[in-house]
This record gives C-alpha cells, sequence and structure tokens, in this order.
C-alpha cells in the first residue's frame, strides 16, 4: 500500500539513473568535482599562502579586487545558484510538489537556529564575544561540497535530496538574516523599490513577450536590479536572484547542478551555458579574496564557529526531525537516525556560504578573518560525515545490501 | 632574680609588643606606593594624560600597575585615561565589572579622571555602554580636549561605514594634535600578534593624509615604541593587566621595548610636543622621549 508521507526519490542525477553501483558514478562525481569544488579551494589556497608569507601586499590587491569579486562577479554564481533553485521548485524538481520541501524548511529552522544560539555561547566561552556579530555564518552550508561527499557516501538514496533541500532551505534563511547586515546606513528606500520593481517589471515583459534571448534578461532586468541595490544600499550580489525566475524554462529538470541536454536551449539553459564559466572564474576570485588571513592574527575564538555547528547543528537536525510529526510530516522512506546523522555532519559544511555569509554580515578586521578560519574549517564536516558512515555502517558502509535491510 | 634583670625584662616585653603593633599596622595598611620620578616637563599649562592597554583582567598585576598610576597622579595631575581595549576579559557580569574596573582605578575616578576606551576582541559588545568607559554606546567616537582631537576606532570590525565616518571625522577636526587610539596595532614586533596589516592597509592613507601625529593600540601584552613610520609614531601598550613575559621580538623598527612587567605611559601635550613616560609594575620609568607634532599632513607640500 503507498504510503501518502513516503515521498519517491526525486531526479538527482541523469547518471544516477542509468547506474546502480556507487563507484560508476565516480567519472561523472569527479567531473562535478572538477566545475564546482576545485576553484575555489584553489583561489583560497593561494591567498592563505600569500597572506602569510606578503600580507601587505595581498591586502593591498584584496581590497582593490573586493568590490569587482563580491559585487559584481558573484552575482553571476548566485544566479547559477538561483537557476537551480528555480528548476528544482518547478515541475519535475528535486523540491517538486511543495509536500517534499516541508520537511526540511521546517527542520531548517531548528538545524540554524540550535547552532547560531551555540555561537552566542562559544564565542565568549573562548574569550571572543564580538565573533557573535558573525552569527549568519553559521545557516551557511555549501551545497555543491556537501551535494559531493552526500553523493560519495550514499550514491542514489532518498537521503540526498533531502541534504539538497536542507541546505538551500539553509541558505535561504541565511540570506534572510544577512538582510539587516547587508543594509548600510546608506539604505534609499525608495530608490530601492523604484528600481527594482523597474527590473522586475522589465524582467516580466520580456518573459510576457516569450523573449527567449538569455542578454535582454541579463542586461536590462539584471542591470536594473544590480543598480536598485546598490543605489539602494543593499549588497548587490543577489541582484539577478529576482531576474532568473522570470527566465523561461523547460518541462523537464536534468538534476541538480547537471548539464542539461545539448539540445535543451531554454532560456535557462542557455543562461547556464554562458554563466558557468564566468561564475566558476569568480568563485575562484571569491576564494582568492576572501580567504587570505594572516595565522598570527588568530585567537580562540576563530574556535567559535567550528564548535557551534559541530554541536549545534546535529542538535538541531535531531529537535527539527522530532518536531516534525506535529506538523504532519514524516520522514522520507530508508532514512533512519544513522542516516541523518551523517546528514548532520554534512550540514556543518559551511565553506563557501559561510566565507559569504560572514563577508557580508561583518566587516574587514581580525572578528571576520576568525569567522572565514571557521568556515574552512567547517571543511573538517567531510571527514567527520564519512567517518560516522564507516561507524554506522550508512550508505557505501551498509553491512548489508540496501535490499537484504528492507 | 635581680631586681634589675627583672625591669629589663619588662622593658624588652613593652618593646617588642610595640614592634609587633607598628608591624601590624604597617601590613594592615598595605604598600605604599611613592610617585615616579617624572621625566616629563610636567608643566602647569599642558594636557596630561594617561595610556592604559588590555587591563581588564582583575588580577594582581592589574592592581600592582593601578597604584602606580594612582601614585603618578599624585605627582602628574592627569585628567585623563585613554583606554587601548580588552577593558574586561573572562566573565563580565556586574560584579566583575567592578572588580575588573571601579575597584582598582576608584582613587581616580574619585579624584574625577575620566577613562576614555576603545573596544578590543575580549570586551563584551555591552561594555559600550558601561558609563565609567565614556563611550556612550559608541563602537567608534571622538573627543576633543584643549587643541587635542581624539579619534576611538573599533578595530575589530572596520565596515565601511566606520571608514567613512573616520574620513570625514578627520577632515573637519581643525585641531592642530590629532592622536587615534584603537584595539590592535598596525606596527608592532610582537611575538603572539605583531601588526594588524588589513587594518594598516585601511588606515594608514587616513592617517597620513590628514595628519594625526601618533597612533595608540594594545592587543599585545607588551610595551613596544616603534621608530616613526611614514612619519607617525606608534606605540603599543598592551600591558595594563594582562602580561606575556618575554613576546618581544625586537627589529629595526623597534625605538623602545619592556616585556618584563606590566607598563602604562604618561603623557603631557605643550604646543608642538608630546611628552611621554612609560612606568613599570614597579615604578621603575622604562622608556620616555619627546613627539614632535606633525605640522601638515605626510606627503603633502
Amino acid at each position: 500500500m503507498n504510503n501518502p508521507h513516503v515521498l519517491p526519490s526525486p531526479p538527482v542525477a541523469h547518471a544516477a539513473r542509468a547506474h546502480v553501483g556507487r563507484w560508476s558514478q565516480f567519472p561523472r562525481l569527479l567531473h562535478f568535482a572538477a566545475e564546482y569544488l576545485l576553484l575555489l579551494p584553489v583561489g583560497a589556497a593561494i591567498a592563505l599562502v600569500w597572506a602569510n608569507v606578503d600580507a601587505e601586499s595581498y591586502f593591498r590587491i584584496v581590497f582593490d579586487l573586493n568590490f569587482f569579486v563580491t559585487d559584481i562577479a558573484m552575482v553571476l554564481f548566485f544566479g547559477v545558484v538561483m537557476k537551480e533553485i528555480v528548476e528544482a521548485t518547478g515541475r519535475g524538481g528535486v523540491l517538486h510538489p511543495w509536500r517534499r520541501a516541508a520537511l526540511p524548511v521546517v527542520v531548517a529552522g531548528a538545524v540554524a537556529i540550535v547552532p547560531a544560539w551555540m555561537l552566542s555561547a562559544t564565542a565568549p566561552m573562548f574569550g571572543e564575544p564580538l565573533v557573535t556579530w558573525g552569527w549568519p555564518a553559521v545557516f551557511g552550508i555549501d551545497i555543491a561540497f556537501g551535494y559531493f561527499v552526500a553523493m560519495l557516501i550514499f550514491g542514489r538514496h532518498p537521503v540526498v535530496p533531502l541534504f539538497l533541500l536542507l541546505a538551500l532551505a539553509s541558505n535561504a534563511l541565511g540570506f534572510a538574516a544577512l538582510v539587516p547586515h547587508a543594509i548600510s546606513t546608506q539604505l534609499q528606500p525608495l530608490a530601492l523599490v523604484s528600481l527594482m520593481a523597474a527590473a522586475m517589471g522589465a524582467a516580466g515583459v520580456l518573459r510576457w513577450n516569450n523573449v527567449r534571448s538569455v542578454w535582454p534578461y541579463l542586461v536590462v532586468g539584471g542591470g536594473l536590479s544590480w543598480c536598485a541595490l546598490i543605489v539602494g544600499g543593499v549588497h548587490p550580489a543577489l541582484a539577478l536572484v529576482p531576474i532568473v525566475p522570470f527566465m523561461p524554462r523547460g518541462t523537464t529538470d536534468p538534476g541538480f547542478m547537471v548539464d542539461a541536454p545539448a539540445d535543451a536551449h531554454d532560456t535557462l539553459n542557455e543562461f547556464e551555458r554562458w554563466c558557468r564559466p564566468p561564475a566558476q572564474a569568480a568563485l575562484l576570485l571569491f576564494g582568492f579574496v576572501t580567504a587570505g588571513i594572516p595565522l598570527k592574527s588568530l585567537d580562540w575564538g576563530t574556535l567559535s564557529l567550528p564548535v557551534a555547528v559541530l554541536i549545534g547543528k546535529p542538535i538541531g537536525l535531531m529537535l527539527g526531525i522530532a518536531l516534525a510529526p506535529a506538523f504532519g510530516l514524516h520522514l522520507p522512506h530508508r532514512v533512519g537516525w544513522r542516516e541523518l546523522t551523517v546528514v548532520a555532519l554534512l550540514s556543518t559544511i559551511g565553506f563557501t556560504m559561510a566565507l559569504f555569509f560572514a563577508t557580508v554580515a561583518v566587516g574587514p578586521g581580525p572578528v571576520l578573518s576568525e569567522l572565514k578560519m571557521g568556515g574552512l574549517w567547517s571543511l573538517t564536516g567531510a571527514l567527520l560525515a564519512w567517518g560516522a558512515a564507516w561507524a554506522l555502517g550508512v550508505g557505501r558502509f551498509a553491512r548489508h545490501p540496501p535490499d537484504a535491510r528492507r | 632574680m635581680a631586681p634589675g634583670l627583672l625591669v629589663n625584662a619588662q622593658q624588652w616585653a613593652i618593646i617588642m609588643s610595640k614592634i609587633l603593633c607598628t608591624l601590624l599596622l604597617v601590613l594592615a595598611s598595605g604598600p605604599t606606593v611613592a610617585g615616579p620620578s617624572l621625566t616629563v616637563p610636567n608643566r602647569p599649562d599642558t594636557f596630561k594624560f594617561a595610556v592604559l592597554g588590555d587591563n581588564g583582567s582583575g588580577d594582581k598585576g592589574q592592581y600592582d600597575l593601578a597604584e602606580q598610576m594612582i601614585a603618578a597622579h599624585q605627582v602628574f595631575n592627569y585628567g585623563l585615561v585613554i583606554m587601548l581595549g580588552d577593558n574586561f576579559y573572562g566573565s563580565q557580569t556586574a560584579p566583575e565589572l567592578v572588580r575588573k574596573f571601579d575597584r582598582p582605578y576608584k582613587p581616580l575616578i574619585d579624584r574625577g579622571v575620566k577613562f576614555y576606551a576603545a573596544i578590543g576582541n575580549h570586551d563584551e559588545p555591552f561594555t559600550i555602554n558601561y558609563p565609567p568607559l565614556n563611550m556612550a554606546g559608541q563602537r567608534y567616537y571622538t573627543f576633543v580636549r584643549d587643541q587635542i582631537r581624539f579619534f576611538v576606532l573599533d578595530t575589530n570590525v572596520m565596515d565601511a561605514d566606520q571608514l567613512r565616518w573616520f574620513e570625514a571625522a578627520l577632515k573637519q577636526s581643525p585641531e592642530p594634535w590629532k592622536i587615534a587610539y584603537f584595539h590592535h596595532p598596525l606596527y608592532g614586533n610582537a611575538g603572539r600578534h605583531g601588526a594588524a596589516i588589513d587594518m594598516r592597509v585601511l588606515l594608514e592613507p587616513l592617517l597620513l593624509g590628514y595628519g594625526v601625529s601618533v597612533v595608540f593600540s594594545g592587543h599585545d601584552h607588551v610595551y613596544e615604541r616603534l621608530t616613526p613610520q611614514k612619519g607617525i609614531s606608534y606605540f603599543v601598550a598592551g600591558s595594563g593587566g594582562k602580561l606575556r613575559k618575554g613576546d618581544l621580538v625586537p627589529s629595526p623598527t623597534t625605538a623602545a621595548g619592556f616585556d618584563q612587567e606590566q607598563a602604562f605611559l604618561i603623557a603631557e601635550v605643550a604646543t608642538d610636543e608630546l611628552y611621554f613616560q612609560t612606568i613599570a609594575r614597579t615604578g621603575a620609568t622604562v622608556d620616555s622621549g619627546t613627539i614632535p607634532r606633525l605640522t601638515r599632513p605626510v606627503g603633502t607640500n
């Protein structure tokens, strides 16, 4: 009998459908890693070395580059992320129908709030109370990195889309938490609202007239939106977020962060094809401008963020799962506490998103350095998740084949 | 027994009891700290202030140095103490604030000395509202005494708003003396932290462009005076309570340094000179000198 609360596995990837064994997914995952995961760490590694060899020249370059990277280039990265969200929430997507998203969204609240509260305890405990100013950083979950590790551990398993939804929801909450930080004292509400209305109106007219070229959306809609945010006094990295949903899309979702077929010529996919190389360059530069931290400048406060997320997120996730039945929500089939433990550890990988949230929330200085180093250290969540999966015997480390367990 | 011997024994008992009483009285009244011998001119018409950083440990080192500050005040009547951040370490409950600030400096506060603090990395954010620190709820602010404009910055987070404010405040300042102080040093040779280079890249152009003569910082728990950097005199005075003994690694940019005891500075500003004297926990003078006022922004004609 069909259980109405048990959701079918959403389409995670083409390749996953074609291959049953997890090892057979490695070439595709390696391709994914090369495209999404390597560039930012490369930029971060260069920055770390440079900042500790010749800090003055590093910071002179970074403060000159900073506006170009975080306020202009990162617009493209978040545009690509928004494209994935639009496809995932549309018909046939990972987040469609809404019931599928409800559980992770509810859980994301707890996963975000508990570590934020914990940061307010750990920062004073480590003698650096001002680190609490960077609390939005705890909301960040690196979707690409987490997805990569989740696929390595679980392959095609319902817990992977659960993790993706959780990450998307937590990051969405992070953006909401940034609003008061992103707004400077230069806030111009009238300019912001009127220009943004013009931007969205222009994108709406383009969609109404079924314009399929990506450029009018980017140049007119995106340009106006960027102007709205920068003139209005709000961080402009999200300029494409309100514009991308207006772009016409295909009828199917190829999967999360999976290349569309070559014959897919809908506007969203054209946008991604054009946007991906510069977005990857943006990630490389973002790693370079954010991760250069002179190690001598760090104090114990650096530990505040990793400790808060490593303890807080698993507690938050379990709390959220415990509360879910009160909302009539249930876990997907084949997802138990052991899988959830691994997901909780995966959700501690803040990396790109933690770096971005911290950078927007807190200005340059030692507090930001400690938060950013905490964000880099959160990569250890991948190792912990891998170790937990091994210890608990889930995913690729399952002691019995999934069919036998059932 | 001879009567003379008995009298002698009684006399000895009386003498010994007097000595004991005197000793007890001395012990009960605590150590008396003599004021330092001054190397600064101590002229009646100059503006006098003291500099104290990283003081809020609440331990004996802080209390001993506070005694020296009180003793110095008896001979050098400063009316202002600038605090370089880390005004409180560890627990910052109301009784702890009293233990780490009000109690050690009570004699100075009672004599009308005003403290103006910068915020350090160990300070709870709410302490900017602690009335004795005179921050009026501001992370960064400015004030004037005589012909001296003090700029107090929060180098924990140097956001764009603060930088804009600092430049505007510098631009509007007509005072001949401009002194900036904040927690993280732009130059320094301590082993633990050293210079905050990112802050230097952000702040130095403004300090140079608008003629700031002197910069005081803390953070590293040593005393160090740097050779003038691009014309500006920099001090690290982060041993007002906490001390990291032996942490100073002198380099050619070190003009003077002291990392064996807690220390604070007294300073007085005449028309075109700032005289300073650095006093250690023992009362010894460990550095002194004169700094000329920058008559125009460095790099301008």
